[in-house]
């Protein structure tokens, strides 16, 4: 009931506010004081996006911020506008993917424009998640987190940059750009092992990049495995290293029971996740590739 | 004796269970069922016993296990909230040097409304100078965000005390020599003299086979046991170093956002100052 009172009272306030919008426009509107009027309508605009958000009509307020936005450009305020673009993408985050989308990239614009990288880059990853959840677009997701993880390194806030990279990475090796996905592992997990509070998940890095480098080829498995012991030793006691040890030999041997067995025995102590799973599968099509189609 | 299993009380009757049951069948190898009928009632009862020493230690292993795997995870969690927790610290300092740029600002906007409101206050200014210029390197190339380095003295402090600990523990001296068939006993010693090894090690290799037991089976799963409590030490180790980590970071922080505190507070009060002269000016 209240809601439905307040939907009202925000289109109310949507037809002041452009009304006031083409009175600034005209020319004695102009004369005296066009701005102020124009402020006064960026106002109304956005209070009407607040009640149309209270009424839950999440596309009218976005399209409300919208215009509240584009009014600030044309008074120069482009910090404001950012910040109402920004606004409008959030309404839209539930309504329509794509507009929200749109928003963002403007809001993205401006603050690139103004230096801010930081926030840029904050925006790059919330439109990369609505790609990964909402639109399911990973080539776009994949681009978006790659271009935050920029803006962060740019930026000096290196765990930031780490955590998108490593999406990245996560991703591109499920579209099967192995060598995009090797290097960003290993990059990763080369500047996190030194750090003493990071470097328990520098192993987690280096088994993933492993597992890519099993996929294309298992000597280049072998070879990279040696080459991460000797950068950090204490991978090779972890017990990924020696799982990737006896997957190695099962492969070797074409053997793919003794595969499945290793992971069976990995997973009963510590879940292997979706991700790794799905990598797993596509080495044991390998062995079985090559030994014939009976399974 | 019934071939049906008793009701009551499942854990004490699984004994009688077993044997009652065994008598149909026969033709199962399992527990030597044959020659069961004509032990004496001494020997029965030595199975009965060895079947139940079996299912501890089998229990023992299992469990092992199980906390093996609650170890990993817990690192696994530790390292996620390490990461953020770095990731935070990284925020709390570019805020803090946000905070020194805004500070600036409000100083430079503040001699212009000195200048704006009197001529007699832009003289004033003339004469204090222009304000301190930006403060030191940081600004520039703001220096990339290093988590807590204690750690590695953490590192080498617990080293060291293993080794005091080593030379200093009475169970390395009482070490179970006895032929006996005891689970309990047997379990302490080999445990620590795997973690610490070194100094125990000649004396533990009679031992060993002695406080074994012949049981193959059984030596098998005492082996995994203690490879299991092995790994466990290992990554409880690790585990608390992590966690002293993170209680260093964490407290490094608490510190950074006290001071943060402060300047947004001294900020808000010259912001609204600043408003009060603003509107005044009108």
């Amino acid at each position: 009931m209240d809601n439905s009172g307040k939907e009202k009272e925000a289109m109310q306030l949507m037809a002041e506010a452009d009304k006031k919008v083409k009175s600034s426009g005209s020319f004695l509107g102009g004369m005296f004081g066009g701005n102020h009027k124009v402020e006064d309508a960026c106002e109304m605009y956005a209070r009407a996006a607040n009640m149309f958000k209270m009424a839950k009509n999440w596309s009218a307020a976005g399209n409300a911020f919208c215009q509240a936005a584009r009014l600030h450009m044309q008074m120069q305020n482009k910090l404001d506008s950012a910040t109402s673009f920004v606004d409008a993408g959030n309404a839209y985050k539930k309504a329509d993917p794509q507009e929200a989308i749109n928003c963002l990239n403007a809001a993205i614009d401006i603050y690139t424009d103004m230096g801010r990288f930081t926030i840029a880059a904050k925006h790059h990853m919330t439109i990369a998640e609505i790609y990964e959840s909402e639109l399911v677009d990973i080539e776009k997701a994949i681009a978006h987190f790659e271009q935050a993880a920029d803006y962060y390194k740019g930026e000096e806030s290196n765990s930031s940059a780490n955590k998108c990279l490593l999406k990245v990475g996560s991703y591109s090796a499920q579209l099967e750009q192995y060598p995009k996905a090797i290097e960003i592992f290993e990059q990763v997990a080369g500047s996190t092992m030194d750090n003493p509070l990071l470097k328990y998940n520098a192993k987690e890095y280096f088994w993933k990049a492993a597992l890519c480098h099993f996929i294309v080829d298992e000597l280049n498995a072998k070879l990279a495995i040696e080459k991460y012991e000797g950068m950090f030793p204490a991978f090779s006691d972890s017990r990924e290293c020696k799982l990737l040890k006896k997957l190695l030999e099962a492969h070797e041997e074409q053997n793919s029971e003794a595969f499945t067995e290793a992971v069976k025995e990995f997973d009963s102590i510590s879940r292997l996740d979706q991700w790794q799973t799905t990598m797993l599968l596509r080495i044991k099509k390998t062995i079985q590739g090559d030994g014939g189609d009976l399974k | 004796m019934s071939a049906y299993p008793n009701s009551h009380n499942p854990f004490a009757d699984d004994d009688e269970e077993e044997e009652s049951r065994s008598f149909p069948k026969r033709g199962f190898n399992f527990d030597d069922d044959p020659e069961e009928s004509s032990m004496s009632p001494a020997e029965r009862r030595q199975k009965q016993l060895q079947r139940e020493v079996m299912r501890t230690a089998q229990s023992a292993v299992d469990s092992s296990f199980r906390s093996l795997g609650h170890i990993y995870e817990s690192e696994k969690i530790g390292a996620e909230t390490a990461e953020e927790l770095v990731r935070q610290g990284e925020a709390l300092k570019r805020t803090e040097r946000m905070i020194d740029n805004m500070e600036q600002d409000m100083r430079t906007s503040q001699r212009h409304i000195n200048t704006i409101k009197s001529v007699w206050g832009g003289m004033v200014n003339y004469f204090k100078g222009k304000p301190e210029p930006a403060k030191p390197a940081e600004k520039e190339q703001p220096p990339a965000y290093q988590g807590n380095s204690r750690l590695q003295n953490a590192l080498a402090e617990s080293k060291e005390q293993e080794d005091k600990y080593q030379a200093s523990h009475p169970n390395l001296r009482r070490l179970d020599t006895s032929g006996k068939v005891l689970t309990v006993n047997y379990m302490v010693p080999s445990k620590w003299h795997i973690c610490f090894g070194a100094s125990a090690a000649p004396d533990n290799t009679l031992s060993d086979h002695n406080g074994l037991p012949k049981n193959k089976q059984l030596r098998n799963a005492h082996q995994q046991l203690d490879r299991n409590l092995d790994e466990m030490c290992v990554g409880l180790d690790r585990l608390k170093n992590l966690g002293l980590g993170l209680q260093a970071e964490i407290d490094d922080q608490d510190v950074s956002l006290d001071s943060l505190l402060n300047k947004v507070d001294s900020m808000d009060g010259k912001i609204s100052s600043t408003n009060r002269q603003l509107k005044n000016l009108k």
